[in-house]
């Protein structure tokens, strides 16, 4: 496990709610570690359980309520601790569409993080109405605590060329690669790049023939270079995300240390 | 975190991690083979539908006199460290 030169972290793509940064110095141990803390064991809020006042829509209560238990609410977690409830109400009446911003909350902290995200239509004459509480709890308990949403990450790859392609060889198509790539022959791009400089795949259509025309490109892994790409479903930040996740792997490893030392 | 010595001898030692999974179990393996002293190092974890052990049971075998138990805290040291090295990286590429 390296660590002795510490760790390197570069964004690559960051935006508020999504990010694509690059750790160099990890080992896949470390980095599965923290996917897995950011899926199951950041805790976030969601709606568990319901107590229906009128619900003469066309759903059952128990459909409402798992729609309800989807919907994101924001959770600033120095000022809760895993259990911690919230209440939360919903009365709309129809015709109108129940939206996840009519939810009322007992805690201007926690609320529903998008307003558009629609509960059901309601009719003339429908209505629902009903209060419910929203529990902080981890992914490992239900998917709807899960803080991230596709969450993952590919090794870095560095691009060398090869040598030019046989002008008359059989088109065998495009050559993909997606995420990150390091960039190891810019003489061979139009692009006005150095050496070494991260280029997302994207630019160019994943596609190395279009990238390097002409020319037989190798990909070759770099050892310990991880590109995550990490995407927050409103909760909290993408860095308060990955953040919390270390931190939980570093206490856990605290308890098993200073209960093996008794 | 609750643990269960299963066995141990000077320099063998199985040990159950209830409440833990493949996230930490992972990590801590990959700590206690870069640990010094530590010969071998796994864990296994079995399923929720098997009605068996069903905690993770870590597994730790040591060589140069070095306890088993010790290696444990100093690979839990170690990742202590990692997590925090990785923290403080992260924070300082993300405030940059």
């Amino acid at each position: 496990m390296s660590g002795a030169d510490g760790f390197e972290v570069e964004f690559v793509d960051r935006s508020e709610r999504s990010a694509r940064f690059l750790v160099r110095g990890l080992t896949p141990a470390l980095a599965n570690g923290v996917r897995r803390a950011i899926v199951a064991d950041v805790p976030t809020f969601s709606i568990e359980h319901l107590r229906v006042v009128e619900n003469s829509s066309v759903m059952f209560d128990e459909m409402i309520g798992l729609r309800l238990g989807l919907v994101p609410l924001t959770t600033p977690l120095d000022d809760f601790e895993l259990g911690d409830t919230v209440t939360i109400a919903l009365d709309v009446e129809g015709p109108a569409t129940a939206y996840s911003g009519d939810i009322q909350t007992s805690d201007d902290l926690v609320r529903p993080a998008d307003d558009d995200v629609p509960i059901i239509q309601l009719k003339e004459n429908q209505r629902l109405e009903l209060e419910a509480e929203a529990v902080l709890e981890s992914g490992k308990t239900h998917a709807k605590q899960q803080g991230g949403v596709a969450v993952g990450y590919r090794h870095l790859q560095q691009t060398v060329v090869a040598g030019d392609r046989d002008e008359f060889e059989d088109d065998d198509g495009p050559q993909i690669v997606r995420g990150v790539i390091e960039e190891g022959a810019p003489e061979a791009t139009d692009d006005d790049v150095a050496e070494g400089d991260l280029v997302l795949t994207d630019s160019f259509g994943n596609d190395l023939r279009e990238r390097y025309p002409g020319k037989e490109v190798d990909v070759e892994d770099i050892p310990g270079a991880f590109v995550f790409h990490v995407e927050s479903d409103g909760s909290f930040s993408v860095e308060e995300l990955v953040l919390r996740a270390a931190e939980s792997i570093g206490s856990r490893a605290v308890e098993l240390r200073e209960t093996v030392a008794v | 975190m609750e643990l269960l010595v299963i066995d141990k001898t000077d320099e063998e030692l199985r040990m159950e991690v209830a409440g833990e999974d493949h996230t930490f179990m992972n990590v801590l393996k990959g700590a206690l083979l870069k640990t010094d002293g530590v010969a071998a190092a796994t864990y296994d974890v079995n399923p929720e539908q098997s009605g068996g052990q069903t905690e993770p049971v870590l597994s730790v075998r040591t060589e140069d006199e070095v306890d088993p138990l010790d290696a444990v805290e100093s690979a839990a040291e170690r990742v202590e460290q990692l997590t925090d090295e990785f923290a403080d990286a992260f924070r300082a590429a993300a405030d940059a």
